[in-house]
Formats: structure tokens, C-alpha cells, sequence
């Protein structure tokens, strides 16, 4: 049996994971969870710790996630607010825009039906972005706790969305493809969220290889989790 | 005496972990001391927050130590108990004893 060093990585999605809801001051929690799998898996094997990353992983931002309002509740709440107001006043802007365009030009439009729908689905997408937008400028105020602001605001979100979606499938035929549509507004805005704080996560991770001297004969290759 | 000079259930534990673990007390060590002794299986945001607000209320210190490549790149944060916070798990023990005396349990529990 020979006895070599084994590039073990914790699982990337996992690390990525937590790494979005850890401050900068907590990044010796990530250290923890990163010297316990390694521990483990000399132990145990990789199977095991990658289960038990994960497992801990799922906690850990739980955790977080519910503690951030305990911690700082005002400077969680500040920006979910702001950009509550700003994802109203923003969104605004297109259908605004379009409107303008097709009162002036009616006649144009009534001609060129296909022109006009390609437009309304630009528009569909526009408004997409611009949630993205308000997702990138919650978690840029939101410093240190982007994730956990911009999820708040799509959970608000989401229960707008919810609620108006009730009363229409009350009124009117449901449209399966529109409700999906409508809950796409919320997830970009995570996603916004999730880019900013990866950007700005970017410069303070320094990923080191984890050496691992392990002699378990089950967990002999080099691993890139 | 104040209300808020006693432990919550788990700030007590992870007290009493950061007293046996002395000057080794860390996230592992400590989460790894209470699922040991505690056979409760804790995740290590659980620990970092309660640690948090101990130390937020003055019951613990911490400090940074060096950061290696076992743990990718990233320090170690150690702990430990401050006079008050020695004060505040002991006036929690006491309640807690003075609470279950004569109650019988550990007969009930053993």
C-alpha cells in the first residue's frame, strides 16, 4: 500500500453555497467545515464527508439566513425595503415607455401585429433584467448580507405574486405559462443577488489545494469534488 | 438580579464545551465536544451563532489564529469564557439545581 497525498476539495456547490451567506468576518466558519471533511474523509472516506458537507452546508445557511435579521435588523431591512419601492418605480419604466410608443403610432401597429408581439415579449424579457437589476442594487446596499436581503425580497415577492395569482384564478382561466412566467420575477432577483455577492466574495477567497494523506484503499484516486 | 444574566440551554452548553476545551476551543472543537459528550448533533452555524451572541453580550472572547492550507486558506477563530461569563453559567447552574432538587430525576433517569 503505498501512502500518497490526495488533492481532496469539499464539495464546490456546497462551499459556494455557504460562501454566499458568510460574512467576512465568519470566514472562519467555512475554514471549520473545510477542516472537519478533511478529517472525515481520512477517516471515514470521501463518501461520508461529502455527505456530511452537505448536511452541514444546508444547516449552516439556515442558520445564517435566520440570524442575519436577529443581528442587524435595520441594516437587513433597509435595503429590502429600498428595493421594494425601487423594483416598483423601475419596472414601470417599459410598460410606460411602450405605451407611449404604440398610442402614437397606433395605426403602424395595427399593420404590423407580429412587430407588435415581438415587442411585448422584448418587454417580457426587459422586465426580467430590470428584476435582476433591483436584485443587483439590494445586495450591493445590502453589504454583507446580500443573499440574505435579495431572498427576502423575492420571498415578498413571491407572496404578492401568490396572492394576486388566487384572485385571478378566482376571476379568470388559469394560465399555466404566465403563472410561471410571473414566478420567474422573484428567482431573478436572487440571482442578481447571488452575483453580486459571488463578485464581491471573489477577492476575499483564497482556495489552497487541501492536502489529505489518506491510506484508504476505497478513496485511492485524486479527487476534484 | 437581572433576567438576562442567565444562559439560554444551548449558550449553556456551548459554555460549559468552552470551559472544558480550555485554550483549544475552536468551531470544530467545539461542536465536535458537544455532539461527543452532548450526543447531539449540531451544525457549525449553530455553533458560530450562539457564539456570536455570547461574545455580543460579553460572555466570550475571541481571537484570530493563523490560517492554513488544511482549512483552505482561512484563520481559526478561538474562544473563551470571560469572568462574566463564568458568573452567568454558574449562577444558570445554580437555578437549574435549585430548580430540579428534590425532584427526583436522576433516579427517573438512570
Amino acid at each position: 500500500m503505498t501512502s500518497r497525498a490526495y488533492l481532496v476539495r469539499p464539495p464546490r456547490l456546497a462551499t459556494w453555497l455557504v460562501n454566499l451567506f458568510v460574512s467576512s468576518e465568519e470566514e472562519s466558519m467555512v475554514g471549520d467545515l473545510c477542516e472537519e471533511f478533511c478529517h472525515i474523509a481520512s477517516k471515514a472516506g470521501v463518501a461520508p464527508a461529502r455527505r456530511w458537507y452537505w448536511r452541514q452546508s444546508v444547516k449552516t445557511t439556515g442558520h445564517l439566513f435566520c440570524t442575519a435579521f436577529r443581528a442587524a435588523p435595520w441594516r437587513t431591512a433597509a435595503p429590502i425595503i429600498g428595493g421594494f419601492f425601487v423594483g416598483g418605480f423601475v419596472k414601470g419604466l417599459p410598460g410606460k415607455a411602450l405605451s407611449a410608443v404604440t398610442d402614437r403610432y397606433l395605426l403602424f401597429w395595427s399593420s404590423h401585429f407580429q412587430a407588435y408581439m415581438w415587442l411585448l415579449k422584448g418587454m417580457l424579457i426587459e422586465h426580467l433584467i430590470l428584476s435582476m437589476l433591483v436584485g443587483c442594487i439590494v445586495a450591493w446596499a445590502a453589504k454583507g448580507r446580500e443573499m440574505v436581503a435579495t431572498i427576502t425580497l423575492a420571498l415578498a415577492r413571491c407572496a404578492l405574486i401568490g396572492a394576486a395569482l388566487l384572485w385571478v384564478a378566482t376571476h379568470l382561466p388559469i394560465d399555466v405559462g404566465w403563472m410561471l412566467w410571473s414566478l420567474a420575477d422573484p428567482f431573478v432577483i436572487v440571482v442578481g443577488g447571488a452575483i453580486v455577492r459571488t463578485r464581491r466574495s471573489a477577492g476575499r477567497i483564497r482556495p489552497l489545494p487541501i492536502e489529505l494523506a489518506s491510506d484508504h484503499s476505497s478513496d485511492r484516486q485524486p479527487l476534484e469534488l | 438580579m437581572n433576567g438576562r444574566d442567565y444562559l439560554g440551554e444551548f449558550e449553556h452548553i456551548v459554555v460549559l464545551a468552552l470551559l472544558r476545551l480550555e485554550d483549544r476551543a475552536y468551531g470544530v472543537t467545539v461542536r465536535q465536544e458537544i455532539e461527543f459528550r452532548a450526543k447531539r448533533e449540531v451544525s457549525i452555524g449553530a455553533v458560530y451563532a450562539t457564539l456570536d451572541r455570547l461574545e455580543s453580550k460579553g460572555y466570550v472572547k475571541s481571537r484570530r489564529g493563523d490560517p492554513t492550507p488544511e482549512r483552505g486558506g482561512r484563520s481559526k477563530r478561538f474562544f473563551r469564557v470571560t469572568a462574566k461569563g463564568v458568573t452567568a453559567v454558574n449562577r444558570t447552574q445554580r437555578a437549574l439545581h435549585k430548580m430540579t432538587e428534590g425532584l427526583g430525576l436522576a433516579r427517573s433517569y438512570s
